[in-house]
């Protein structure tokens, strides 16, 4: 075997070993994994209209209790799985905190064809989705909890069906932030 | 019931692969040529049993029969009947199955175009084919088995991906593409034989090149379908993202480009043989690597498959091909040791090397930024992605290389060129491409970028329009035939010729289009209320109002608007779509094309405020952005005239002839 024809065989396996070796490790990892940034960062203020008063209502209206916002639509299959469930927990906790139902890329009419509106658990109106944006929602559902000091402690994405998560979320959200860390 | 028919298809298919496999392998080695029928046969089995487990998966399919676990996944009863067929390669499991049969059809044909053919290498490539057929076979049968029984029996399923039910294009494109990828198989299966025989002659060559023109045309109108289909449907306002899975499908595109110039230099020279097959091989690495990059799960891409298991068996199967590959180029390299060498610089052989070098650039640069993402990840933990400035900066400089030299390479002779060279063959051209960049100036066109692929578009389009014309203006002169007569004849006299500049023809055209629409692009974007306007680039957008619907399998948002030229009026309707299954609405863009310029809406949000039912829209303007596409039939018409069987072996001289003729009568002019 000529010496050239020996280098370029070795120089090719061992680019190809390497591209293996970093494959192989690739396994397991979740490429869609997309880092949520508004963890510990102030929640963008947002003014909008609740569906069942007329009114609106600003983040700083709310400042002082913790809320949990829970983005959805009534096209959207799984919310209607969680929207009961979160709806429930609104009547639970309605003393703890505060929920909201904003509407994702939906009109009014089809909101209010779609639950029964309950004043623990309001519809808000999201005109053109604009707040969902600043608030990087990435699909319904997807639930925010932001603290009293108007912090966003978390967010949960997919349907929100179990109360015991639920309970433990508020939990975690009621107790003060740990040098900017939330636990 | 269903299912186990399927599975019972895949097993037989299974058994077809592993017998013919080994039967032609270890036959084709010892030289027995009893064997042959027996693989042949076992081709055909495997065909006839993939064939068959992909038209049981149909009818579960279309009867909605969930106890199968594939049709539980990507079958409902609301999906239309065209979205349910198609939905055979809308998830993983599908599409591998898809797969098998598509191989099933190509080792069949193979199988079928060789009968007559007494060469021992048959079996030994047969053989080859049926090893990869054995691996598809396997996943299909094990890690990837569609058919398993689900229990219990689910009333109704998800429906397919909604981005995979939204466009005609996605009945066509995954089957074309498809049939790039497998294709590949057919010359790793003749290269192996042919290594493998040790017998390195120059028959194989012709079958070789035959069958990968056969994969590379798949692959290209696939490719370039797969652009329409995310313009059409994804709705960013663009076509290549260099989006990981469309740079697996654009790789072995690259090599198998590469290897059709490469195998020229071959026949005539008797050097680049080790580099020829080098990238027979590849090609075929490249589509098990694409294949890998989509169905492992590993990469962040619009259309990759969801999490999967199969990824450490296709990595396995990809290291046995390239562990295959670099040990038989090992072992016979010595044996294709080059038998002459280059004429010198101004020859066509050198240009046709540079053509290789910069594709295998092209090919590593691409490779590189796909992969660079995972290296960093496993070497230094960081988690980082490549996006479209990399591969725009480095492919953009070697585009426009490979398009300056397909205007250099068909003007430089065979062998060596003589001294004035320059002055008969480029002189106009050259002047033609000025003439264009010029021209472009003077329409008030501006960017360094665009303007030398006009100019090179101009020298290149002129040199293979010469090409192709001055051989039957010479006939029509020569022996007084009509044009078309003497059009079809001189085409017919050599086919590869023709269509491969038929193939730079549409190449040229991509080129322009991507320039035009990548440069020139215009993007608005506004917010309004019915009757509210707004402009951009001569157009004028007015939101008429929304406009609801609903359908079994979806709800709609539609915002119409009427987008206005001087001379032209035309309703589009970009909307959103709503699916029960999908956590946020699938857009759909609405476009507005003609011949020189395409005008692109999509629908941003809509909502309700003070001013009354209001929409956000993204508007694009794109010039000359259809000739991508509209470049199709070109590249298949050159691809056929390339590609098409001839009763008589040609000779490689005759195309000499007739361009010896043409450089005589261009001396005599």
């Amino acid at each position: 075997m000529s010496r050239r024809l020996l280098l370029g065989v070795v120089g090719v396996a061992v680019l190809t070993g390497v591209l293996f070796f970093a494959f192989a490790r690739g396994f397991g990892r979740d490429p869609h994994e997309v880092p949520f940034m508004l963890k510990g960062k102030p929640a963008p203020d947002f003014t909008l209209t609740r569906l069942d008063t007329g009114q609106t209502l600003t983040l700083a209206q709310l400042r002082g209790q913790p809320v949990v916002l829970n983005f959805w639509a009534s096209w959207c299959g799984p919310c209607k799985l969680d929207h009961p469930v979160l709806a429930r927990a609104a009547r639970r906790y309605q003393n703890d905190a505060r929920f909201f139902a904003v509407v994702f890329e939906d009109t009014p009419e089809n909101a209010r064809g779609f639950a029964p509106l309950d004043p623990s658990f309001p519809v808000l109106i999201d005109p053109q989705s604009r707040m969902a944006v600043d608030y990087g929602v990435t699909g319904v559902p997807e639930t925010y909890f932001i603290d009293a000091q108007g912090i966003i402690r978390d967010k949960y994405v997919g349907p929100l069906v179990d109360e015991v998560e639920i309970a433990r979320r508020l939990k975690a959200v009621s107790e003060p932030l740990v040098s900017g860390v939330s636990r | 019931m269903k299912g186990t028919l399927g599975y019972a298809f895949v097993l037989g298919g299974l058994l077809c692969a592993v017998f013919g496999a080994v039967v032609g392998i270890e036959g084709g080695l010892r030289r027995r040529s009893a064997t042959r029928a027996w693989v042949e046969r076992a081709a055909t089995g495997f065909f006839l049993c993939m064939l068959g487990a992909n038209l049981t998966m149909v009818w579960a399919l279309v009867a909605h029969d969930f106890s199968v676990h594939y049709v539980s996944q990507v079958g409902s009863r609301a999906t239309p009947l065209v979205y349910t067929v198609v939905s055979l390669w809308s998830a993983l499991e599908g599409s591998i199955l898809f797969w098998g049969a598509i191989l099933g059809v190509y080792l069949f044909a193979f199988a079928r175009a060789q009968a007559r053919v007494g060469d021992r290498t048959v079996q030994l490539a047969l053989g080859a084919m049926l090893g990869a057929a054995t691996f598809f076979a396997f996943l299909i049968a094990g890690p990837a088995n569609p058919f398993s029984a689900v229990a219990p029996v689910p009333p109704d399923g998800p429906g397919p991906n909604p981005l995979l039910q939204n466009h005609v294009l996605m009945v066509i494109h995954p089957p074309m593409l498809y049939c790039g990828y497998v294709g590949m198989t057919v010359p790793f299966g003749i290269a192996v034989a042919a290594l493998l025989d040790g017998r390195l002659g120059e028959a194989w060559l012709v079958r070789l090149r035959r069958w990968t023109l056969v994969a590379w045309t798949f692959l290209t109108v696939g490719i370039i379908l797969g652009s329409w289909w995310a313009y059409a449907v994804l709705g960013w306002g663009g076509y290549w993202a260099w989006d990981p899975v469309e740079n697996a499908s654009f790789l072995p595109w690259l090599t198998a480009t590469a290897f059709l110039h490469s195998t020229m230099v071959q026949e005539r020279r008797r050097i680049l043989k080790l580099w020829t097959l080098s990238l027979a091989l590849g090609s075929f690495a490249l589509t098990v690597l694409g294949t890998f990059m989509t169905r492992s799960g590993i990469f962040n891409s619009v259309h990759s498959f969801t999490q999967s298991d199969i990824g450490p068996t296709f990595l396995v199967f990809l290291a046995v091909v390239v562990a295959v590959s670099i040990a038989l180029l090992a072992v016979r390299g010595p044996q294709l040791a080059a038998e002459d060498e280059l004429p010198g610089v101004a020859s066509r052989e050198t240009a046709i090397l540079v053509n290789n070098l910069l594709f295998a650039a092209l090919t590593f640069t691409v490779l590189l930024g796909t992969v660079f993402p995972l290296l960093r990840e496993a070497f230094s933990g960081v988690r980082v992605s490549v996006g479209a400035p990399y591969f725009n900066r480095m492919a953009v400089p070697l585009g426009i290389a490979i398009l300056f030299l397909m205007g250099v390479g068909p003007s430089l002779p065979w062998g060596r060129a003589e001294a004035d060279v320059w002055r008969r063959q480029f002189l106009i051209p050259a002047g033609i491409g000025l003439a264009v960049l010029v021209a472009c100036l003077g329409a008030g066109l501006r960017g360094w970028g665009p303007l030398t692929v006009f100019a090179l578009a101009g020298f290149a389009g002129t040199v293979t329009l010469r090409e192709l014309l001055l051989p039957v203006w010479v006939r029509m002169r020569e022996k007084g035939e009509k044009p078309w007569t003497s059009l079809a004849r001189s085409a017919a006299r050599s086919r590869r010729r023709t269509g491969g500049y038929l193939v730079h023809l549409a190449m040229v055209l991509v080129f322009v289009a991507i320039a035009a629409s990548s440069s020139y692009v215009q993007h608005t974007t506004g917010t309004l209320a019915p009757g509210e306007t707004l402009t951009l680039g001569g157009y004028t957008v007015r939101f008429l109002g929304l406009q609801e619907g609903a359908e079994p399998h979806r709800r709609w948002v539609a915002a119409r608007v009427e987008v206005t030229r001087p001379g032209a009026g035309r309703t589009l309707a970009p909307r959103m779509n709503f699916y029960e299954r999908s956590t946020d609405p699938v857009g759909s863009p609405a476009v507005g094309s003609t011949a020189f310029e395409d005008i692109y809406l999509t629908l941003l949000a809509f909502g309700q405020d003070a001013r009354g039912g209001t929409a956000s829209f993204n508007v694009w303007t794109f010039p000359l952005v259809g000739w991508i596409w509209w470049s199709i039939p070109l590249f298949v018409l050159g691809a056929l005239v390339a590609a098409w069987p001839q009763r008589r072996a040609v000779s490689a001289l005759e195309g000499e002839r007739a361009k010896a003729s043409a450089d005589a009568a261009r001396g005599t002019a």
